[in-house]
């Protein structure tokens, strides 16, 4: 009869190590065929030695545990191994995944090896839809994720990050767009209306046709001799001009 | 009957509205006449003289409207634009202050995050090296003695420390990343020795350390290097973590560890001190905080 095959993926040398030495205590007919670093190597490896089961760690780079998990689960019976992941144990605990924490080892990972061994040669448990719930709760947080938090800038010979969080206001000045920060004043390429589209808009607020401005900068807003309402901003000399198309954003105020 | 009664009511409104109507502007102009300055007073009272006589002929009203500000100015001026300017700067100071004690806080709170996925790795690699290197097991256990001490203390400690000190620390936590990713971790420390003593803020070299290998080389599959350099340009001193690995996604979140440093640099330093996120033509990310120089003066004095 032939013995049952395993592959161990994990970017950590050691754990791999660990994990190889454990099992071969608790289940000394499995034979582990491959060992992977990455998540991509995992899905190589297996298409290639067609193991029957699959240890997985769930940080890894290239594709996470559960990316490749999704690419293997009808292939093979998938353990997943972790050192802490609370989104992850949570799922575990709920659904029909099994998952070992490290360090691997004891009562638990034989439990695990006895389980494993009354599936061998039975097709795997088709667990999609709890992959996928898993995989959304991984890539946390959902919200607020796609918006832009990084202003990109040409400043000298380099490519400079600007937080969102430091600038002031967003200025058009004809071709381009003036970044203004408590230190600094830069121009971008990008338009102030794609500006506007990217951004978060309960962070910025378009006051004006050329003007966005940070919402927790603004000081007050007065209206000047002409009763033009102007927004005061922090730690910044520069009045901003509140266009008539925008006066009711601060008309509670 | 009924009528005369609301016609009474409504006269005390007004009477009443209007009492008080007079008693705020009476107000405003007593506040005006505290705050408004000798000079400009004068010449009220030179325009309001010279437009009486000429258009009004009302002389006298003007000259007692002249004397009454000139004697109350002189006599509770002084006092209430104390009191006014005392309120203003006590309300100011009182927001200032709260807003220092709940930054303060904040940044308490955010400092004393060890990172759970980080501690329960590297306790899972000791676990592995006692049975397969102990005298690693034992190097690597040292290490997280060391980066938790300097931690978790620190969560309460304010104020600086100096770059050596934040330099070894920051070499406790390299070796036990060494340790977890072999090969795929290389790492260079190149700062001059006389800049050791300089004061540097605490736990920010750490946190730009710790994002260069989370974000940039934990998840590149052949890892990369890391380089800690510190240069001095005339008065400021620049420390710059420089990582090789995927770089900026202009889209992820600021994180927390930066804008802790940010908000950080902001409250110690004001304006003298900077933190820019560069991605180099190369690729990877560079960090580098700029804080005023600071050296020991009687560094190498006293040994």
């Amino acid at each position: 009869m032939n013995r049952p095959t395993a592959l161990i993926a994990d970017d950590e040398e050691g754990m791999r190590q660990q994990l190889r030495s454990r099992l071969h205590d608790a289940w000394p007919e499995l034979q582990i065929i491959a060992e992977a670093a990455n998540g991509i190597e995992a899905v190589a490896l297996a298409g290639q030695h067609q193991p029957d089961i699959v240890f997985l760690d769930i940080r890894m780079p290239g594709l996470s545990g559960i990316e490749a998990a999704r690419m293997l689960f009808n292939r093979c019976h998938l353990v997943f191994v972790t050192a802490y992941d609370q989104y992850a144990i949570e799922a575990f605990e709920q659904g029909a995944l099994d998952y070992l924490l490290k360090p691997v080892g004891g009562e638990r990972l034989k439990t695990t090896c006895i389980r494993l061994q009354s599936l061998i040669g039975q097709q795997p448990s088709n667990i999609e839809r709890q992959l996928s719930q898993l995989l959304s709760h991984h890539s946390k947080p959902p919200a607020k994720q796609e918006y832009l938090r990084w202003i990109q800038a040409v400043v000298g010979a380099n490519l400079r990050m600007i937080s969102t969080r430091e600038v002031l206001f967003f200025q058009a000045d004809e071709k381009y767009t003036r970044v203004q920060t408590e230190q600094s004043e830069v121009l971008i390429r990008k338009t102030l209306k794609e500006l506007a589209d990217e951004l978060d808009p309960d962070e910025f607020w378009r006051i004006h046709r050329s003007t966005l401005v940070r919402v927790d900068a603004i000081v007050e807003v007065t209206r000047d001799l002409r009763g033009r309402q102007m927004v005061r901003i922090r730690n910044h000399p520069q009045l901003l001009e509140v266009s008539r198309g925008h006066t009711h954003l601060f008309q509670q105020m | 009957m009924k009528k005369t009664k609301l016609a009474q009511a409504g006269l005390l409104d007004i009477i009443r509205e209007v009492g008080e109507t007079a008693a705020s502007v009476w107000w405003h102009f007593f506040d005006w006449l505290a705050q408004v300055e000798w000079r400009k007073l004068v010449i009220i009272w030179l325009l309001f003289l010279v437009l009486s006589a000429s258009l009004f002929h009302i002389n006298e009203q003007i000259w007692g409207f002249v004397l009454a500000s000139f004697g109350l100015k002189v006599l509770a001026g002084g006092k209430r634009k104390a009191e006014l300017e005392a309120r203003n700067a006590e309300t100011h100071a009182d927001e200032e202050s709260i807003e220092r004690r709940v930054v303060e806080a904040r940044m308490a709170a955010l400092q004393a995050q060890v990172e759970p996925h980080f501690l329960f790795n590297t306790l899972a690699l000791i676990g592995q090296l006692i049975e397969t290197d102990p005298p690693q097991a034992a190097r690597i256990h040292q290490n997280l003695i060391d980066y938790l001490r300097a931690t978790l203390p620190q969560m309460r400690a304010k104020g600086t420390g100096t770059l050596g000190r934040q330099i070894e620390m920051s070499r406790a936590y390299l070796a036990i990343m060494q340790a977890r990713m072999r090969t795929r971790l290389a790492v260079s420390i190149d700062v001059a020795e006389e800049m050791l003593s300089a004061t540097f803020p605490v736990m920010m070299l750490q946190i730009l350390i710790e994002n260069a290998i989370k974000h940039g080389l934990e998840p590149k599959i052949d890892g990369g290097r890391i380089d800690i350099r510190a240069s001095v340009d005339g008065q400021m001193l620049q420390v710059d973590v420089i990582d090789d690995g995927i770089g900026f996604n202009a889209f992820a979140g600021d994180g927390i560890g930066l804008a802790n440093v940010r908000e950080r640099l902001r409250i110690q330093y004001g304006n003298r001190a900077q933190l820019v996120i560069e991605a180099p033509l190369t690729g990877g990310t560079r960090a580098s905080i700029r804080v005023p120089y600071a050296p020991d003066i009687f560094h190498g004095t006293s040994k």
